[in-house]
């Protein structure tokens, strides 16, 4: 039910301040999506008709399909790897009486305070130190550090007493630890997994700054952008842009109509 | 729920689910900041580095103006960031809690997160063209006849915060919106009984109780804002340069290591003093 | 149900990776890795010599010198094959032991005498790099808005405010504070750390007429899209390109004159594919691939082997003044080459100028 007391005037205001904002966050979009079809070289007004030519450029670049496979490769690896170490350590700090839980909690979450640049300098600084070459394995070593805390933390926040007796029963008809792990903890966690998951996905699908300074000729998809961008002005990086957009907004329809469609069957 | 103790007899077992992250953590993050401690207290002398073990960088930091312009830079910048984000998305996430019917809700979120889908260094480039001199807002606005002479918005402060602001009014919005769905209804009603005016009702109630929630909103903005490059090294037009621009430049062009780390630590402790600053409202709870 | 199906996910999603990640390093036959300018990156110079050779050309490509042995510095021996550096900076890449010796017959007899750079290029008779491209740092402007004999004279550009707010400044200290010191009536090749407060002075001046200071594309960008009217430090490199889309785009050398700039090819010495990296070196240096690097999509100059003349259609040579050359080469200086200790005074200035 609606609450009541909103005058006319008020609703006005509201559909009036919210179609600003929405207008707002929508426009660079807009014009970014119209521009990739721009049949010229300029990417700004006049529209000077439509053209699908900046978008076979795009697919006849192999820099970056390959640099989209890359990101792919470093986005589902080093998610995996955030989930299963934040995972473990949420399950651990939350089922036993650790010394010092709170200085493991306060460590484990810090790299959430540091900006990407110095997380990614100091790594720059240090694989340098042991001779260790620029790569896309350490550009995801990075993603790692900046994902981990946030599955951690999202991991930890839903670890509730509900699942807590549902183990405990497991363990007391003889269940192994791993087979308690395994088969209770994760799948009803599984809400908070994928989670995790998918926001480690979508940061690191979109970092840029470690991937610029930790990678060499094996570079992420961001990377690749940033050096079209810096190797002439033509709707080619509009067309980049647009497609990225729609690839992911294909993508939350999909998990978005698959999400939904279990919860409605449930 | 409080943690469940296990019979004894645990050993070091628990410590095997703990121990993968901690590592993780001190090999990649702690053990960086320490190298990166280290070789900020060396120096670049011509084309090598000199481990002299001296404070000269962070003397040159406090010596050369343009260094502390480039941190009051990124204070003032993050500043008005933060500020106009907030103000910015508060009256959005109240309208979407309170105003918007619920079934709505879920999809005018979805529809404020979906222009951040595109790539990020591709969005900063996108406001470059939209704020350009014949780019569309200077286009519609000699168009309607509303100036003469296009402004000058691109390549500029004002387009690194607006920039800014594009991205933070969403998330601002998100962690608002969160909070004031989780305000009870019946506080504002019983307000309302009272006698309480709505404007009262909202000063005295609904706003303090969201405070936690905007001050989390407050600092997530802060962190991202002040380590940012990309958004003003497109935008910005290389001037009124901030820290990680600054960073960057002693890195990419003359490999300047020592400069680059001393500086990027004392950016960590102007993050860490905010940080303690508003710490009492960022615990990290569990639900 | 939902365990099996997790599983089968998870499962499904590391078999992809690890697909993904196998497949990786099958791509190419043989690699070369380059260290180059934005111009290299065009796909219609590399595609001829990677489909000849049956390799992958790796660029990454940078801006300034100081950049460049940054990367160097980052990486690891035998990681590059090919460097692209300015003309003026070989000497310095020759003394850090970077550049290796190139084998005899690996420059064209046909290199404009005027931009050879034998005297930087050559020691002890051997020779390390040889000049592939050349062009001017000077004034680049708008025709329909800025009057072209008023940039006959570069002192315009900061004497006043008559250009506030539509200048641009390419984001390079070398020329641009070698473009002011010929504006100050100085040497480019004699500047010392005394001549530095009179062209931080009259940087600063320039900077408060200035609305941006932009790298390769911004600053090109900003006076395509009208941004600007005016760009210090361009020349034929930003017009050129752009003056099929816009003709107005015009540049000039100044009565004080410009700065040139050249491009010089080498191997690096501890290359591991130096026999293909010099075959690549001779390719950039045929007629054919010097007319397609003048005509880059990056960025547009003179070649600096003349036979590229043939392969270069009247409109493109008309773009690129070829019959202007001998004129405008005469009344410009080469780059300042700083020594370490004044390049990192003209760098410290620089920060400065764009913070002010």
């Amino acid at each position: 039910m609606r609450r009541a007391g909103g005058s006319g005037l008020g609703t006005a205001a509201a559909v009036v301040y919210a179609g600003a904002i929405y207008a707002f966050i929508f426009l660079p979009v807009v014009v970014l999506v119209l521009f990739s079809f721009q049949d010229g070289r300029f990417p700004v007004p006049p529209f000077r008709g439509f053209s699908l030519r900046w978008y076979e450029a795009l697919i006849a670049d192999r820099y970056l399909t390959a640099a989209l496979v890359n990101s792919v490769i470093v986005a589902l690896v080093s998610s995996a790897v955030a989930v299963t170490l934040g995972f473990l350590a949420a399950f651990g700090l939350a089922r036993f009486r650790l010394p010092g839980a709170g200085l493991q909690k306060a460590l484990i979450v810090a790299p959430l305070t540091v900006s990407y640049l110095i997380i990614g300098m100091g790594l720059l600084i240090t694989f340098n130190a042991i001779g260790m070459p620029k790569s896309l394995f350490a550009a995801g070593i990075g993603h790692v550090v900046i994902n981990m805390p946030l599955c951690f933390a999202i991991v930890f926040s839903q670890m509730g007493a509900h699942q807590a007796n549902a183990e405990r029963a497991a363990r007391d008809l003889g269940a192994r630890e791993w087979q308690v792990l395994l088969l209770i903890t994760v799948p009803m966690m599984g809400p908070a997994l994928f989670a995790a998951f998918f926001l480690s996905m979508t940061f690191s699908w979109d970092e840029f700054i470690i991937s610029f300074l930790l990678t060499r000729f094996d570079v992420t998809l961001p990377v690749e952008i940033w050096s079209m961008l810096r190797s002439g002005l033509n709707p080619k990086t509009n067309a980049a842009g647009s497609l990225v957009f729609f690839i992911s907004v294909a993508l939350l329809l999909v998990l978005e109509l698959a999400v939904f469609g279990r919860r409605r069957a449930r | 729920m409080a943690t469940v103790r296990r019979r004894g007899g645990d050993g070091l077992r628990p410590w095997a689910f703990v121990v993968p992250a901690l590592l993780w953590t001190v090999a990649f993050f702690c053990a960086p900041f320490v190298v990166m401690a280290a070789v900020s207290l060396w120096e670049r002398v011509g084309t090598d580095l000199v481990a002299s073990w001296s404070f000269v960088n962070y003397a040159k930091f406090f010596a050369r103006p343009h260094f502390l312009e480039a941190m009051a830079n990124s204070l003032e910048v993050t500043a008005i960031v933060t500020v106009l984000s907030i103000l910015l998305a508060y009256p959005l996430a109240w309208i979407l809690a309170e105003r918007v019917p619920e079934r709505w809700q879920r999809i005018a979120l979805i529809c404020a997160i979906l222009p951040f889908w595109t790539s990020y260094v591709v969005r900063s480039y996108a406001w470059l063209l939209v704020l350009a001199n014949n780019g569309v807002i200077n286009q519609a606005l000699t168009g309607i006849g509303l100036i003469d002479e296009p402004l000058s918005l691109a390549n500029s402060r004002t387009a690194t915060v607006i920039g800014f602001v594009h991205f933070f009014v969403m998330l601002l919005t998100l962690t608002i919106y969160a909070n004031l769905k989780q305000l009870p209804k019946n506080y504002a009603r019983a307000a309302a009984d009272l006698g309480a005016s709505r404007f009262a009702t909202f000063v005295h109630v609904i706003l303090p109780l969201t405070l936690p929630g905007i001050m989390v909103g407050a600092f997530l903005t802060f962190v991202l804002c002040i380590g940012d490059y990309i958004t003003p090294q497109i935008l910005g037009g290389n001037s009124d340069l901030v820290m990680p621009q600054l960073i960057m430049l002693q890195i990419g062009r003359r490999a300047d290591f020592p400069t680059a780390s001393a500086l990027a630590i004392l950016l960590m402790v102007v993050v860490t003093l905010v940080y303690i600053a508003c710490a009492r409202w960022l615990k990290l709870e569990r639900a | 149900m939902m365990t099996t199906t997790m599983r089968k996910s998870l499962l499904a999603i590391g078999t992809s990776a690890i697909a993904l990640v196998a497949a990786g390093p099958a791509l190419a036959a043989g690699e070369l890795n380059a260290l180059v300018w934005c111009d290299h990156t065009d796909p219609e110079l590399i595609r001829p010599f990677e489909e000849a050779h049956d390799v992958r050309v790796n660029l990454k490509e940078y801006e300034g010198t100081g950049t460049a042995l940054s990367l160097v510095e980052q990486s690891r021996p035998g990681d590059w094959d090919v460097f692209v550096i300015d003309g003026i900076d070989v000497p310095r890449a020759i003394d850090a032991g970077i550049l290796g010796e190139l084998p005899e017959g690996t420059a064209p007899d046909t290199i404009f005498p005027e931009v050879a750079l034998d005297e930087l290029q050559v020691r002890d008779g051997k020779r390390y790099a040889v000049t592939e491209k050349f062009g001017y740092n000077t004034v680049s402007f708008n025709k329909a808005d800025v009057d072209p004999a008023a940039m006959e004279d570069m002192t315009a550009l900061w004497k006043d405010d008559t250009y506030k707010g539509q200048i641009a400044v390419y984001d390079y200290y070398l020329p641009v504070i070698g473009m002011v010191a010929m504006g100050l009536g100085k040497q480019t090749a004699d500047l010392t750390e005394d001549d530095l407060p009179e062209i931080r002075e009259t940087l600063f001046k320039l900077k408060d007429n200035a609305a941006l200071v932009g790298e390769v594309v911004s600053s090109q960008t900003a006076i395509a899209t009208g941004e600007v009217d005016i760009l210090v430090g361009g020349g034929e490199w930003v017009t050129a390109g752009l003056s099929a889309e816009n003709p107005d785009l015009d540049w000039i050398l100044p009565e004080q004159g410009g700065v040139r700039w050249s491009q010089s090819i080498g191997v690096f010495a501890d290359s591991e594919r130096k026999d293909l990296a010099v075959e690549f070196v001779k390719y950039i240096l045929s007629p054919e691939a010097q007319a397609k690097l003048a005509t880059s999509s990056c960025y547009w100059a003179m070649p600096a082997n003349a036979a590229a003349g043939d392969a270069l259609t009247d409109q493109q040579k008309q773009a690129l003044r070829w019959d202007d050359q001998p004129d405008y080469l005469k009344n410009a200086q080469l780059y300042p080459s700083p020594d370490a200790e004044l390049d990192a005074k003209m760098q410290d200035l620089w920060a400065e100028f764009l913070q002010h």
